[in-house]
């Protein structure tokens, strides 16, 4: 098959139409850029959820006592003996941390509240979880003996009480008795968003084990690096801890899980959209290419040239307007994205985000997956959008051609 | 003297409208090799009928073609084109060339398509196009050349892959009449020095003069053919 004729035609064709092509060329140029560069937005917005929800103290993943995840208490617990180390690859694993979670009522002078009281241990936690990356009036829990508590800014005001001032909080112990003690507030923690601040307290791990009279902890929490494959860690684990319950980020917060996958399927349908616009213009302008060269395609066939051969090189021709569009557009989309990559501010637009607990400023993020999803998925849907036309093309009559 | 043509009742009948067309009805036909034919006739008397048939691009709905000793009744597409591609040589009325390509490409074209090695099918081109005096339009697309330009370019592609047959359509439809002796001048030196078979389907009298022998065609079937005259002197 003579390619680089069929391609040299193919690229020489692309000139004699240059307006036509060029059009066409500049859709696919805005479509591909447009979509790589709104795909990038609700990555960010994704990722940013994904990142939320692992810091809001689930991490990537968490091991329970079998029955917490149900109705927690201490009374489902796990030992962790001594020298336990985690028997994850260190390029998987990015920190873990075990702790304490009981729920608890606090008692102000004034108030009380509902809340979960958090036992960690700090120099692991700051690795771990929101903890490290708010703002801490007054100071952070020293030590897992520490015997203050950190408590979020917007529960000590419905608390109606300082930071300084002690507080009471009231739990089960392990022997299923109930326990109280005081405690004096050593810091405030403020949390983007406001769910998170009435809903922790948290005070060191040790000191919550003397509370409760135990040496057990109810979740140890995992959290990956980058780019690591949940399943396979989540495999992993499986194997070595049988007996507990194992549960990803998805499975801990599902409202967030659900998203995660919903955004997932939105940057599929909106290319689907978007592609589908395009294969029709993309049929039509080739298909008028095809009609237009009626008599040349068949003078093709005249002077000997086999069918395969120009359905090869329509195809070629399209292929060549495909790419050079697809090229182009994620450059476009690149520079899109570069342009913003300090991020779009969205508060001027949903004042609820921040109350809601979500960042308002959206960062645009680029995945190779996403851009190789587009290349290939462009690619193919170009390919079947020019079999019509290639078709068309392969069934002139030389004759008929000839003739006219 | 051996014959590279062979037709032997040929019947050709347009089927697809209400009324069938008898295109051709029962022609015999041979043609020796370096003989240069013009079939005459009135319009639709079946001259391209015949012609693209013995070119392999139509087929006679009985009888059947020989171009030496292939039977092209028995040939498949695939086998007809390529029949077309390494044995035939054509010229048509118009359009006959490649718009994007340049002079020197459109005579690469077959070559291109048979698989000839760039260095050899360039020096082949440039070798045609010099001897038809072409050498120096050799870089203009067809848009920048003549309609006798044009034709003598498509000429060259014809014979460039050394065909059995060359056959030609029309050629002079669209020229002048000065454009039109040079090229048949050309056409009787092609095949004189260089023993080229030649046959041309054509109204134009002129054409007529310059061919070594004519054959009139009148409603699909051979009236006069003046090799037999020939014949009958010898
Ligand atoms: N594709 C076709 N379908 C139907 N009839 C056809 C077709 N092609 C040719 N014919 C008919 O066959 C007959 C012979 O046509 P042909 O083209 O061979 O004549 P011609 O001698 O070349 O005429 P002209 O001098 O006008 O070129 C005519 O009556 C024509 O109408
Ligand atoms: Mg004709």
């Amino acid at each position: 098959m003579p390619l680089k004729l069929l391609l040299q035609l193919s690229w020489r064709n692309l000139w004699r139409q240059r307006r036509r092509n060029g059009m066409m060329i500049l859709a696919i140029i805005v479509a591909v850029g447009s979509l790589i560069f709104t795909n990038a937005l609700i990555r960010g917005y994704q990722y940013d959820m994904l990142e939320d929800s692992v810091l809001n103290l689930s991490g990537h993943l968490k091991l329970l006592a079998p029955g917490y995840n149900e109705d927690p208490s201490i009374m489902s617990h796990l030992v962790i003996p001594q020298a336990f180390r985690l028997a994850i690859p260190d390029e998987e694993i990015y920190h873990w941390t075990s702790r304490i979670v009981v729920p608890a009522v606090v008692i102000s002078e004034r108030e009380t509240r509902g809340i979960q009281l958090v036992g960690i241990d700090p120099k692991d936690e700051l690795k771990m979880s929101f903890l490290a990356e708010v703002k801490i009036l007054g100071r952070m829990l020293a030590d897992e003996r520490d015997q203050g508590v950190v408590v979020g800014k917007q529960l000590v005001e419905q608390l109606d009480t300082r930071l300084g001032r002690r507080i009471v909080l009231m739990t089960q112990g392990a022997d299923g008795l109930n326990r109280e003690a005081g405690f004096r507030i050593v810091g405030l923690f403020d949390a983007p968003g406001t769910s998170l601040e009435k809903r922790y307290i948290f005070t060191g791990r040790g000191t919550l084990q003397s509370l409760l009279d135990t040496d057990a902890v109810t979740e140890l929490s995992v959290r990956l690096k980058a780019g690591v494959a949940l399943g396979k860690v989540k495999q992993s684990l499986r194997l070595l801890f049988a007996d507990l319950d194992i549960l990803d980020w998805k499975e801990l917060q599902p409202m967030a899980g659900a998203m995660f996958e919903f955004s997932d399927a939105i940057v599929l349908i909106w290319f689907v959209i978007m592609a589908s616009a395009l294969a029709f213009g993309l049929v039509n302008t080739l298909i008028t290419g095809v009609m237009e060269r009626v008599r040349e395609l068949g003078m093709f066939r005249a002077l000997g040239m086999r069918r395969g051969a120009v359905l090869l090189q329509v195809l070629a021709e399209s292929l060549l307007i495909v790419v050079m569009g697809l090229l182009c557009g994620l450059v476009f989309g690149y520079l899109l994205v570069y342009v913003m990559q300090e991020g779009i501010d969205l508060s001027q637009f949903a004042q609820g985000l921040e109350a809601a607990g979500m960042r308002s400023i959206i960062v645009p993020r680029l995945m190779t997956q996403d851009l190789i999803l587009v290349s290939v998925l462009t690619i193919i849907l170009g390919f079947l959008a020019s079999l019509f036309p290639a078709v068309k093309a392969v069934r002139i009559n030389p004759l008929d051609a000839l003739q006219k | 003297m051996d014959k590279v043509v062979r037709c032997k009742g040929i019947c050709r009948v347009y089927a697809d409208d209400a009324y069938p067309v008898q295109a051709l009805d029962n022609v015999d036909f041979e043609v020796a090799t370096g003989e240069f034919v013009s079939l005459a006739g009135p319009s639709g008397s079946g001259k391209s009928t015949l012609l693209n048939i013995i070119g392999g691009l139509d087929r006679p709905t009985s009888g059947s073609v020989y171009l030496g000793d292939v039977c092209l009744n028995q040939l498949d597409e695939s086998e007809l084109s390529d029949l077309r591609l390494y044995q035939m040589g054509f010229i048509f009325q118009d359009y006959n060339l490649i718009p994007v390509l340049n002079a020197l490409e459109n005579v690469e074209f077959t070559m291109q398509l048979q698989g000839v090695h760039p260095g050899e099918r360039t020096e082949r081109a440039m070798a045609t196009l010099a001897s038809l005096n072409l050498d120096g339009l050799a870089h203009r697309r067809p848009a920048e050349l003549s309609g006798g330009q044009q034709q003598r370019v498509a000429i060259a592609r014809a014979i460039v892959t050394k065909p059995k047959v060359l056959l030609a359509d029309e050629p002079s439809a669209n020229l002048d009449s000065k454009s039109t002796e040079s090229l048949l001048a050309l056409l009787r030196q092609l095949n004189q020095e260089q023993g080229v078979t030649i046959i041309t389907a054509t109204h134009d009298p002129l054409v007529m003069r310059y061919a070594g022998r004519r054959v009139l065609l009148v409603d699909g079937h051979i009236d006069i053919d003046d090799s037999d005259s020939i014949d009958n002197a010898h």
